[in-house]
């Protein structure tokens, strides 16, 4: 059974896997004309929250109506936006953040005079960031990224030291990334510092399944189809665990926390493109270059070893 | 059973040191009493050698296991003003003291573990200052560092720390910590420059700081809130008053000043000096204080200072009124500052929210572990599989913890995400060794495992590269995330794979 279940699927893929790299750069150039349609409305390549903008975070352990307060702040505060905070077990909410582009000494006076008492350290959290520390901030975060994801490359390149099967590893992972970065753009999700950071998780996390895939196919002997095979199971396995394990934390901290909410969406999206690009975008890129230079060798030395299905 | 290879006995010992790092030896839970967190410098409790981290666990024979009991007994003991014995027993020795008010000390209850949590867990105040309109360079960065502190143990804040940091643009900054409650006007503390002049007319008399100032009263007879009242629209006022000495050569200076003023008729308290003398604070009048006739001319060293704060009850404005004399205290102590600062960053967390995040990730830990149990559970549909690749993540959660205790690492909310990180990333791992070992069995065990080491450290070299520039962007203030994953893949990557290997070997073979 699994012996014919391979080979079926060796068939089906020699057939298509040049074609479904067609669906990879299509999708890799619809999210970079998304991205460049977005930065031109917007001005950027994301929406930044009051971390990254500048502003003020206001956390307050108290129910209030989040369209009530919105309307009421509205006129007094520079971009208000309202979430809520809820218990864990019971699902009520029990706090309220308030964020806002006004500075933390206008925040706290508009504050105490709607609620009327006074806000200390005891039933109030706040968190002011600068408009120029975070503008510092914003771009230090994007190079950041850039470098680490520079840095990734060479280690990649190292490991493989071939041409094509690194740069398909490279081009993996700078698609999870891209695509990710469309679809956030395109949920309208406000990102701050952390969820920045979460796309530098995202390189991590893509490039272990590309590792394993070229590992195995270039250092190992055997039929491609069987070793892109076995390499699929252990990869799903792999991003299926990672998935499951973000979704659950995402459900259980999405009442609680904006900054791991953040963390987990971004990492959710990553992880599922991550599935397509390393056994779609990564395997077809990977496959092409064995079955043209082994049959280029082959043809020379060993017409025993073409592996065409 | 099988014998175990030393990956797994090393994995078991460094775990047990862990447990260690985090719990302490006797275990902390066990112990009772209340924690000493700072000590009032130079007071008759520091001078006989109470100390921050001590632990009391008995006030004259009353035995305290919690912060309750110990303010219960504070407060039974000090009841008048005269002086009672105080037997204070600490985990360091015996303290004998007669004290006429309570001890200058803040205490908490001990904590359960080593574990440090971050000012976003527990509470505190964070300021990342920079300064304005100029570029700090590195000398000026600690020497506004070495002052900063000074003001804050002036003002009495000691449970503070601050620390110059820099980021990937070259910009320095200075960090400033504080544990626990915060000052509501940290915002002024941290910022205002505090240039403080007393001037009379245009020639300034003397400065804040050490030069003029030889010595400022700051409780006593000398100091203190002189009187209340309210006024037509509700509002309380309270005046404060204090003494300040000046040094011989800003004394004489004042002689010299007011020799040549003219006296002007005053009231029934008497006459005064044509001009009075004015005291600013960075370049803003902030009272002025009329000069009695007697003192024209004269040479003297004492002078006193009035303000005044404001409030909605008489208690708010007296509370006010005491926290602007110990502002103006503490500037004209320790003189301005060489820059005038700005507040880039400003974050006063409560540390009621903090059990509500810590409750919510506990949760998600355990939860994701149920739900990749069940994951790898389907696809091997071994238990001993499950069983070995728990014991493993929940080990190498133990290490990463205990690194954290041992090198007093605060474990921010990024942190913690960094540990969840780097858990999805060890199960990974895992998977590839279970997949190497259960695959390919024409070649030996030991091959197939160094097959799987070869992908998992190429795994780890990215990994570890991508978080580098971390360490520095935003002034550091991600670093929580770049650490605590750093420290989880290399101690994955040294101990707990390397063992988890051994442990999968045993079950294949």
């Amino acid at each position: 059974m699994e012996e014919n279940k391979k080979t079926k699927f060796g068939k089906f893929h020699d057939n298509y896997y040049k074609l479904s790299l067609l669906i990879s750069i299509l999708l890799f150039i619809t999210s970079i004309v998304y991205i460049g349609y977005f930065y031109n409305q917007t001005g950027d390549f994301l929406i930044k929250d009051i971390s990254l903008t500048g502003g003020t975070s206001v956390t307050i352990p108290k129910a209030l109506d989040p369209i009530k307060l919105t309307n009421d702040l509205q006129s007094k505060l520079d971009s208000v936006s309202i979430h809520e905070i809820s218990d864990l077990t019971t699902g009520q909410q029990i706090g309220t953040i308030i964020q806002t582009k006004s500075d933390s000494d206008v925040t706290r006076s508009v504050l105490e005079s709607y609620l009327g008492y006074k806000l200390t350290t005891d039933n109030s959290s706040f968190e002011f960031t600068g408009a120029s520390l975070s503008s510092s901030f914003y771009e230090q975060l994007i190079l950041a990224v850039l470098v680490a994801f520079l840095l990734m490359s060479i280690v990649i390149f190292i490991l493989f030291r071939s041409f094509v099967p690194s740069s398909a590893v490279v081009i993996s992972a700078a698609a999870d990334i891209l695509m990710t970065l469309a679809v956030v753009d395109f949920l309208k999700i406000e990102m701050s510092s952390a969820g920045i950071v979460a796309f530098l998780m995202l390189i991590g996390y893509s490039v272990d399944t590309d590792i394993l895939l070229t590992n195995r196919v270039l250092k190992r002997a055997g039929n491609i189809n069987d070793k892109i095979w076995s390499s699929f199971k252990t990869g799903i396995t792999m991003t299926l665990t990672a998935l499951v394990s973000v979704l659950v934390s995402l459900f259980i901290v999405k009442s609680t926390s904006i900054v791991l909410t953040q963390i987990f969406t971004v990492l959710t999206i990553g992880l599922l493109f991550d599935i397509f690009n390393t056994w779609v975008t990564n395997v077809s890129l990977l496959k092409w270059y064995v079955i043209k230079k082994e049959g280029g060798e082959s043809r020379m030395e060993n017409p025993k070893g073409v592996h065409n299905g | 059973m099988a014998k175990l290879g030393w990956k797994i006995w090393l994995l078991i010992i460094v775990v047990i040191f862990s447990l260690i790092a985090i719990f302490g030896i006797p275990p902390k839970f066990l112990e009772s009493g209340v924690v000493i967190n700072s000590v009032e410098k130079n007071s008759t409790v520091f001078n006989q050698g109470l100390r921050q981290g001590q632990i009391i666990t008995e006030i004259n024979g009353n035995k305290i296991e919690s912060l309750d009991d110990f303010s219960d007994i504070v407060n039974k003991t000090f009841v008048g003003n005269d002086p009672v014995k105080v037997d204070i027993q600490t985990d360091e020795g015996e303290f004998v003291l007669f004290l006429s008010q309570p001890p200058e000390i803040t205490v908490s209850n001990i904590p359960s573990t080593n574990l440090k949590t971050g000012l976003d867990l527990s509470g505190g105040a964070r300021a990342l200052v920079q300064g304005e309109n100029h570029t700090l360079t590195t000398q000026e960065t600690s020497d506004l560092v070495s002052i900063l502190e000074n003001r804050f143990n002036t003002f009495g804040i000691s449970d503070v720390r601050i620390s110059p940091v820099s980021d990937l643009s070259n910009n320095h900054f200075i960090l400033i910590e504080i544990a626990g409650a915060t000052p509501s006007d940290l915002n002024d503390l941290i910022s205002q420059q505090g240039n403080f002049e007393a001037k009379i007319g245009n020639d300034t008399v003397f400065i804040g700081g050490k030069k003029d100032i030889t010595s400022v009263a700051r409780s006593g007879q000398e100091a203190g809130i002189t009187s209340c009242s309210q006024d037509a629209s509700g509002v309380y006022y309270c005046n404060f008053q204090f003494a300040l000495y000046l040094s011989p050569v800003a004394a004489e200076r004042q002689g010299a000043l007011t020799q040549n003023l003219s006296v002007v008729p005053g009231d029934s308290s008497g006459n005064y000096l044509s001009q009075p003398l004015d005291l600013y604070l960075d370049g803003q009048l902030v009272d002025s204080l009329r000069i009695s006739q007697d003192l024209r001319g004269r040479v003297t060293t004492q002078i006193s200072i009035t303000g005044s704060g404001s409030g909605t009850t008489n208690e708010e404005a007296i509370k006010a009124a005491q926290a602007n004399m110990n502002k103006l205290q503490t500037i004209l102590i320790t003189g301005s500052l060489p820059f005038k600062l700005q507040v880039a960053k400003l974050d006063t967390i409560s540390p009621t929210l903090g059990s509500d995040f810590v409750k919510s990730i506990l949760f998600a830990g355990f939860f994701s572990l149920i739900g990749v149990a069940i994951v790898v559970g389907i696809r091997y549909k071994k238990i001993n599989e499950v069983i070995v690749l728990l014991i493993t993540v929940v080990s190498e959660i133990i290490i990463i913890l205990g690194v954290a205790a041992l090198i007093s690492w605060n474990l921010d909310l990024l942190g913690i995400a960094g540990i969840l990180a780097t858990i999805g990333t060890g199960i990974d791992q895992q998977i590839i060794i279970l997949d190497e070992s259960r695959k390919y069995h024409e070649i030996s065990v030991k091959e197939r495992l160094r097959r799987a080491f070869v992908i998992i450290i190429g795994a780890y070299f990215t990994a570890l590269v991508s978080l580098l520039p971390l360490l520095w962007a935003g002034a550091g203030l991600l670093k929580g995330f770049a650490v605590t994953t750093l420290i989880g893949i290399t101690i994955g990557i040294l101990i707990t794979r390397p063992a988890f290997t051994d442990m999968v070997k045993s079950i294949e073979e």
